[in-house]
């Protein structure tokens, strides 16, 4: 049963394990999942759905994370607005800086654990009590 | 050594001391930008130091942890307790790094794989979850549950109803629904297994978690009736109170500012959008909308500084406690290592000047050396030389005092190795504890306080392990939750008295009584004479570890009879002062002032005895026939000089343990006042360094002995003084 | 009557239901384990009726937004309802 405020997440991410691990968390704490193998897939996704956040994953073959977040947010409205979760493998501060150069939200590594996978969405969704 | 390595080594150790310390306090307060600038340039001071010894390990690792705490500091990402963990854990090796190096001299060979390893860590290092500390399956379970309200809730409460709960009247749900500050519930069956048919719907078997917004004191209150059947666990303890941002939040709204300050793409707007979207659903996720409000209302207008600004306006009201008072940062002193001290310098200028004064008195015997040769009358150089006696007993009294106070040092520097430890004993056993310090500058022998530490640590890790009650416990003796642990030293006359104190159960005298009986440490009828305080002092009995004590945690072999021998052997005496439910306070007595000599330990009926390092010339066997009686004494020829000899046991009026007609003799050859001596042994011990109590009073008339100290054993060990020995 | 069964596969919590009921409604879902139950006319209902609903995994409708049941049991049910075993097979 999808209620009027279920928020709706997109995972781009080229591994099924990955796109499982994050599906079975998300929906388990009540979100509704669709998935993407990487950046074209997710441009035509985004046209079906309206998204209240994606989580993207920066190394994908065919269009990579960083690309088709800079074709997202050159958009028009509301589609580039679209709030922007990156995970990569890398922690380093070029990393960090060259995806929010991208447009991207918020920056994680993975691995990232279950608890802290459903607390930063929820924040970023604004899911409320 | 590399002359830099000694140096490196002193300043390195200060270093980890600096970040450890940090590290602790951003524990209570994620958020205070100087501890983060603070241990971020300990870090990077260390990682520099590291390169001018070339060690290229040690560097590498902390470059990674630098990498990390740059983050940080530039606001990306927030410190959670697993990056503060993980830090620690990296001055623990790089502080084992530093222990070998002291040892052999030398950057230490195999440090890549451990130096490895760290950077693994950190680079897989996640950014932050919210809260940190687990405690027990329950919590785990009701954040996975339910994160979003998780982060917003104060108070975390398992609730586990007697079984026979409904049979008594009550309704558990209903105490629930009065909760202040109700967030949310998570309901479960104990035994989820039972087949539905197999139900008894008039017994509880369920368990309640719930969460609130409350403060832990106010849902203890609220569910004092059924206090025996509840949990309770504050999430923030003792941090931000209501309606501050989580770190994770902070962290999320300061990335929107960040990217908000992006040069902006080619003609896209998305990316403010987004920002200002972004900013707005943490506001309204962490339940405050009328920030939320505001960046909306910025967005539409479309003007990034306004957004900036409604952003920065969010953070700052919800910062929590922004009090005024600068956490103090300390000056950590050098943590005496034992051979190097550092010094105020006024107490090196007081013994500056009393070597001119002792100069001027040596040259006044010069002087009159020079006269009593030229003729000068008996009488008048008696006269003198008596006056210049005098004069250099007091300032021979006065050199001593000042050495003594270079080697006093505050209990700081001690005081400070604690909180960690503290930390981690009272997680491994799942308590709640705030550790307190008080009289920090309480000043000390250099040496005392180095040796404290041990036992002080052993009596913290016994009243948190025994002393201290369990949440449920604490809670139904009407105790506050949290059980406060305090070190505090202070000076009483000649001595300083060092106090754990804690607000525990206190000692069960029964218990001890108990115990002595059966490992037969006092006789029955003694035990009925003795006071509840000289039971409770029965802990420090050699013998007494009960089978309880030996947990992992305070089985190291080491038990309250340890505790009180260390102390005993330092010069001083430990007590305890417990009351039942009440708490406990352990003290410790030390004498301030000490006298330390290296001493070659030796043996003579039985008895040990030291002689002064000092003193020794060298050690022989003589043949007994060369020992021929002169006068009054017994003396040998030994290279080309006729050396006294002094059999201890015979002084003493013991019987010797050798037989004289042994073919030879063992001595010490002395040297005192100029003069040669030899002391006959049995037997030859090791060399040590010894604290001597100064012998005063009545046994300080006593010829031949400078002092007595506590040897590891327990055995008293007598002191020679070797020049009154031979007057 | 705080507990009815209004008619096959539906069952109905009304009230304020006390912990007798507990009783009632065990009967009544051990019959038909398949029941639904609507709560929407429910104020109150002691924990031993919860227990019930909680062990049974039945489909509760109707849920208040207003009141406790609604705005905090209702979810905590949904939630452990992913943990309850699933019906047995067969019935």
């Amino acid at each position: 049963m999808i209620l009027a405020n279920t928020k709706h997440v997109l995972i781009i991410d080229d591994a099924a394990l990955v796109r499982a691990y994050y599906r079975q968390t998300l929906e388990q704490a009540g979100y509704r999942v669709d998935e993407a193998l990487n950046g074209l897939e997710a441009l035509e996704k985004i046209l079906l759905h309206s998204f209240d956040l994606l989580i993207v994953d920066i190394n994908m073959p065919q269009m990579d994370g960083l690309t088709f977040l800079r074709t997202l947010r050159d958009k028009e409205p509301p589609l580039s607005a679209i709030p922007a979760l990156v995970t990569s493998t890398e922690a380093g501060q070029q990393d960090i800086a060259s995806a929010r150069a991208a447009g991207a939200n918020y920056y994680v590594v993975k691995p990232l654990k279950r608890e802290l996978l459903t607390e930063l969405v929820g924040m970023l969704c604004g899911v409320t009590a | 050594m590399n002359e830099f390595v000694e140096q490196f080594l002193l300043e390195a150790r200060e270093l980890i001391e600096q970040a450890a310390g940090d590290l602790l306090a951003l524990e209570q307060r994620p958020d205070d930008p100087d501890r983060v600038d603070s241990v971020f340039r300990a870090f990077h001071t260390l990682k520099g130091a590291a390169g001018i010894v070339e060690f290229e390990a040690m560097g590498r690792a902390l470059h990674a942890v630098e990498g990390v705490l740059t983050g940080v500091r530039s606001k990306e990402s927030a410190l959670s307790t697993t990056m503060i963990d993980e830090c620690l854990a990296c001055l623990d090796q790089v502080t084992r790094w530093l222990d070998d190096m002291e040892v052999t001299g030398k950057v230490p060979t195999e440090a890549r794989p451990a130096a490895d390893a760290i950077v693994q860590r950190f680079l897989g290092i996640t950014r932050p979850a919210a809260s940190g500390l687990q405690v027990g399956d329950w919590l785990a379970r009701l954040q996975e549950a339910s994160p979003g309200h998780f982060s917003e809730a104060q108070t975390a409460l398992r609730y586990l109803p007697h079984a026979d709960a409904f049979f008594r009247g009550e309704d558990p749900l209903a105490f629930i629904r009065e909760l202040p500050g109700l967030v949310s519930i998570e309901l479960a069956l104990s035994d989820p297994a039972t087949p539905f048919d197999d139900i008894d719907p008039f017994t509880c078997g369920m368990e309640i978690l719930a969460l609130s917004k409350a403060d832990a004191e106010a849902v203890t209150r609220s569910l004092a009736d059924v206090s025996d059947q509840i949990e309770v666990h504050a999430i923030r303890p003792r941090t931000a109170s209501d309606a501050a941002l989580a770190p994770l939040a902070r962290s999320i709204l300061e990335a929107q500012i960040l990217l908000l300050r992006e040069p902006r793409q080619s003609g896209g707007s998305g990316q403010a959008a987004s920002a200002g979207q972004v900013s707005i659903n943490v506001c309204r996720h962490a339940g405050i909308d009328p920030a939320a409000d505001q960046i909306a209302a910025a967005l539409n207008s479309d003007d990034i500084a306004s957004i900036i600004k409604a952003i920065e306006h969010a953070l700052q009201n919800q910062q929590g406690d922004v009090s005024a008072e600068k956490s103090e940062q300390p000056r950590i002193p050098s943590s005496a290592t034992a051979r190097v001290l550092r010094v105020e310098t006024t107490r090196i200028d007081t013994l500056v000047n009393l070597t001119g004064e002792l100069t001027v008195v040596k040259n006044a015997l010069g002087h009159l050396a020079t006269q009593a040769q030229s003729g000068l009358d008996t009488k008048a150089v008696a006269g003198t030389l008596r006056r210049l006696q005098m004069q250099l007993d007091r300032l021979v009294g006065e050199v001593q005092r000042a050495v003594l106070r270079i080697r006093v040092v505050p209990m700081r520097q001690m005081f400070q190795r604690f909180p960690r430890p503290v930390r981690e004993i009272s997680a491994g056993v799942g308590k709640s504890v705030t550790f307190a310090v008080e009289g920090e500058d309480t000043e000390a022998d250099t040496a005392i306080v180095e040796a404290l530490f041990e036992p002080l640590l052993h009596v913290l890790r016994n009243s948190i392990d025994h002393g201290v009650e369990d949440f449920g416990q604490r809670i139904a003796s009407g105790k506050p939750p949290t059980a406060t642990i305090v070190l505090r030293a202070f000076r009483e006359l000649d001595n300083v008295i060092v106090e754990v104190e804690d607000d525990g159960r206190g000692v069960d005298v029964d218990r001890v009584r108990e115990v002595a009986v059966t490992r037969g440490l006092v006789e029955a009828d003694t035990l009925e004479r003795m006071t509840d305080a000289d039971i409770v002092d029965l802990i420090f009995a050699s013998g007494f570890s009960t089978a309880r004590e030996v947990t992992g945690l305070s089985g190291r072999g080491v038990g309250m009879d340890a505790v009180r021998t260390a102390v005993e052997r330092l010069g001083g005496r430990v007590s305890i002062d417990s009351r039942s439910s009440i708490g406990t306070v352990v003290r410790l007595t030390l004498p301030f002032t000490v006298m330390i000599a290296r001493v070659m330990t030796i043996e003579a009926a039985g008895q040990a005895f030291g002689i002064p390092l000092d003193a020794v010339v060298e050690t022989a066997m003589i043949p007994r026939d060369r020992i021929v009686p002169i006068g009054q004494a017994m003396a040998f020829a030994w290279r080309g000089r006729t050396v006294p000899l002094v059999s201890l046991a015979a002084s003493l009026g013991l019987t010797s343990h050798v037989s004289t007609n042994a073919a030879e003799a063992r001595v010490v050859i002395t040297v005192a006042g100029g003069q040669l001596g030899a002391i006959e042994v049995e037997r030859l011990g090791e060399r040590m360094d010894v604290m001597i109590k100064p012998m005063d009073g009545l046994l300080g008339g006593m010829s031949g002995v400078a002092g007595t100290t506590l040897l590891g054993d327990g055995r008293v060990l007598i002191v020679l003084d070797v020049q009154e020995l031979f007057n | 009557m705080t507990v009815t069964r209004v008619d096959k596969g539906k069952i109905e919590l009304a009230g304020t239901c006390p912990s007798d009921d507990a009783e009632t409604l065990f009967q009544f879902l051990l019959e038909d384990r398949s029941a639904e139950v609507d709560w929407s006319r429910c104020e109150r209902a002691h924990t031993a009726v919860i227990q019930v609903l909680l062990a049974s995994g039945c489909k509760i409708t109707g849920a208040l937004g207003g009141n406790f049941l609604g705005e905090y049991i209702d979810a905590a049910l949904r939630r452990a309802g992913g943990k309850i075993r699933p019906f047995p097979a067969g019935l």
